[in-house]
């Protein structure tokens, strides 16, 4: 029998010798993921599936050294033993890597390029204007401003969103923009992308040809089946949804099959027709849903849409749609469900998310700042929904009289930053879900008039608990389900 | 005490008590922080912690036992939780020390 070279390896002896001295845990935190079962996350987000007793025992330092639980805790990063003692600096730098992005600061810029529209959804959480309404729209000096500012980002991908109403209304500016915005960049050498969220009404062969040409992706909203498009998006014409179907068909013939996305907004209509939901976008050519409910801003709360379903209904309208994606993959029809895909990058990716609501801290300022129409600055999409409700508190300035410092260092960001650091929010600081979950601020506020919000309470906290139980107990237990899942995973 | 043998005082309330030697007032405080969109808590420190629990008025009575059953795993749980937190403190700040120390998010004063 030929023995190893004296030298190149340590004798066995030695590893028992270690593991007789005992192990130390390393940080983490659990939840009861079921009746029998905890989560257990460590602080990078890695996670492992025990049952009550096991993790008594691993607190209670008594786990049986080399059993298998024992070496799985120890490969995640939840012990460490002398022979394992690598384990702190791969830990510091996988933390590292979850926050790198912070020292990017923002990269999403949105353009209110005006407000006026030619829907009038019930539950426009913009609070539109009708579309004869010249006042609602930004101005060229507004609009120089907020690029001046755009570029103050060290972010080294800048996108900048044009947002509205209906913001191919205004596309003279949208126009003035772009083409001022690679001026500008030639200079400052950024990552620069362009996308138009819009309803797609407008579309036309000049718009169409000026995308081509400068590279602008679509972004538009796509209820599902004409039936449910058509009731929560009306228009004149009541042809909402032709528009859009052929808008996106003439996007990806002119520009590219990938030219165009779409997202849904879940409204008391589609509560019981996820299938259908899902099936119309399967037949429209998107490999994706992103399956989103009615947030507490503009008319969804003035016209009460928004208290029309809570948070069970939603996620029972959720999971239907989750399983059913589950099983087109199972058939063969590669399909992702967008926010499932985010939580699980979180889970699985060594980098952090770019996703505003599931940040902490908040993405407020820092990864997302809106440029109102009227030259108003907000630290987010939803803070300037909330704005046009009457409410600036996350107001950060006026882009003619303030400076990017006293903006971006001002006690309205920095507060709101400060509270919503999850590792430090009462409920959030030991949930085993705190590496996958953000604080969303602006949610807390609207609808508990409290920037961190008691979580009891709190129908974010309801709604996520609920769908990162459900993925942990998918990888869990269910194998095929865990290999789709983990194809959702951009590493 | 488990949570079937509970007297209930009046539609609405029942008492808890919890050992001092077991129990931390801190793991008490926080289980009951979580639970308060089901009953609120009136805690007092004596001889032994006192919980004083009061549902709230949308919480159906045949619902109370395994509330308060809930409510005692979070306490056991809440009690774990200190342990690690006691255990892992330290390296938690070496490892976030660790991997922040090289980056330009931290300047010297």
């Amino acid at each position: 029998m030929l023995s190893p070279p004296k030298g190149k390896f340590r004798s066995l002896d030695t590893f028992n010798e270690s593991l007789a001295v005992g192990y130390k845990l390393l940080p983490f935190r659990f939840i009861r993921l079921d009746s029998n079962r905890y989560v257990l996350t460590n602080e990078v987000g890695e996670f492992i599936v025990v049952d009550d007793n096991t993790l008594r025992e691993l607190v209670s330092k008594v786990l049986q050294p080399n059993s298998d639980i024992y070496n799985d805790l120890k490969a995640k990063h939840f012990l460490f033993d002398d022979d394992s003692n690598v384990a702190l600096d791969l830990l510091s730098l996988k933390v590292r890597s979850k926050y790198e992005q912070l020292s990017q600061f923002t990269g999403l810029h949105l353009f209110v390029v005006t407000l006026r529209c030619d829907h009038s959804c019930p539950y426009c959480q913009v609070s539109r204007q009708s579309d004869d309404r010249l006042a609602f729209d930004m101005s060229k000096e507004t609009a120089a401003k907020g690029l001046e500012l755009t570029f103050k980002s060290p972010s080294p991908n800048i996108k900048i969103e044009f947002q509205g109403g209906e913001p191919l209304l205004n596309f003279e500016l949208i126009k003035w923009i772009v083409i001022e915005a690679e001026r500008m960049n030639e200079v400052h050498k950024r990552d620069l992308q362009f996308v138009i969220t819009t309803n797609l009404s407008q579309i036309n062969d000049e718009i169409l040809e000026f995308a081509r040409q400068h590279g602008i992706l679509f972004s538009t909203s796509l209820d599902g089946p004409e039936y449910i498009h058509k009731a929560n998006r009306p228009r004149p014409g009541d042809d909402s949804y032709t528009r859009t179907i052929s808008g996106i068909n003439r996007i990806r013939e002119s520009i590219g099959p990938d030219s165009v996305s779409a997202l849904m907004t879940t409204t008391e209509k589609s509560l019981g027709s996820v299938k259908e939901i899902i099936d119309e976008y399967v037949q429209q050519g998107f490999h994706h849903i992103f399956l989103r409910p009615l947030s507490p801003y503009g008319f969804a709360i003035k016209t009460r849409w928004y208290e029309r379903y809570d948070v069970d209904r939603w996620l029972d309208f959720y999971f239907e749609g989750l399983d059913y994606i589950l099983k087109l993959n199972k058939d063969g029809l590669p399909f992702v469900e967008i926010y499932a895909s985010i939580i699980l990058n979180k889970m699985f990716s060594p980098f952090g998310t770019t996703y505003v609501d599931l940040m902490s801290p908040a993405g407020h300022g820092i990864a997302v700042i809106a440029f109102n129409y009227d030259g108003e600055v907000y630290a987010s999409d939803e803070s300037r929904m909330l704005a046009e409700m009457g409410d600036k508190t996350f107001r950060l300035g006026n882009i003619h009289k303030n400076t990017y410092e006293e903006m971006m260092l001002s006690d309205t960001l920095l507060d709101a930053l400060e509270q919503s650091i999850t590792e430090s929010v009462p409920s959030c600081n030991d949930c085993a879900f705190q590496p996958y979950c953000g604080s969303d601020p602006t949610f807390h506020y609207a609808t508990q008039k409290d920037v961190v919000g008691h979580k009891a309470f709190s129908a974010f906290c309801r709604r996520n608990m609920a769908i990162m139980r459900r993925l942990v107990t998918l990888l869990t237990d269910d194998a095929d389900a865990r290999r789709i899942l983990m194809s959702w995973v951009r590493i | 005490m488990k949570a079937n043998e509970l007297q209930f005082e009046s539609s609405s309330e029942c008492q808890l008590s919890f050992d001092k030697n077991v129990y931390s007032l801190a793991a008490i405080k926080k289980a009951a922080y979580k639970f308060a969109a089901e009953f609120a808590t009136n805690i007092s420190d004596k001889e032994k912690i006192e919980v004083k629990i009061t549902f709230n008025s949308d919480i159906k009575k045949e619902e109370y036992p395994k509330i308060v059953q809930g409510f005692q795993h979070e306490v056991l749980d809440q009690d774990l939780r200190e342990q690690i937190a006691k255990e892992t403190g330290p390296i938690r700040n070496v490892i976030l020390a660790e991997a922040f120390s090289k980056t330009a998010l931290l300047t010297e004063e």
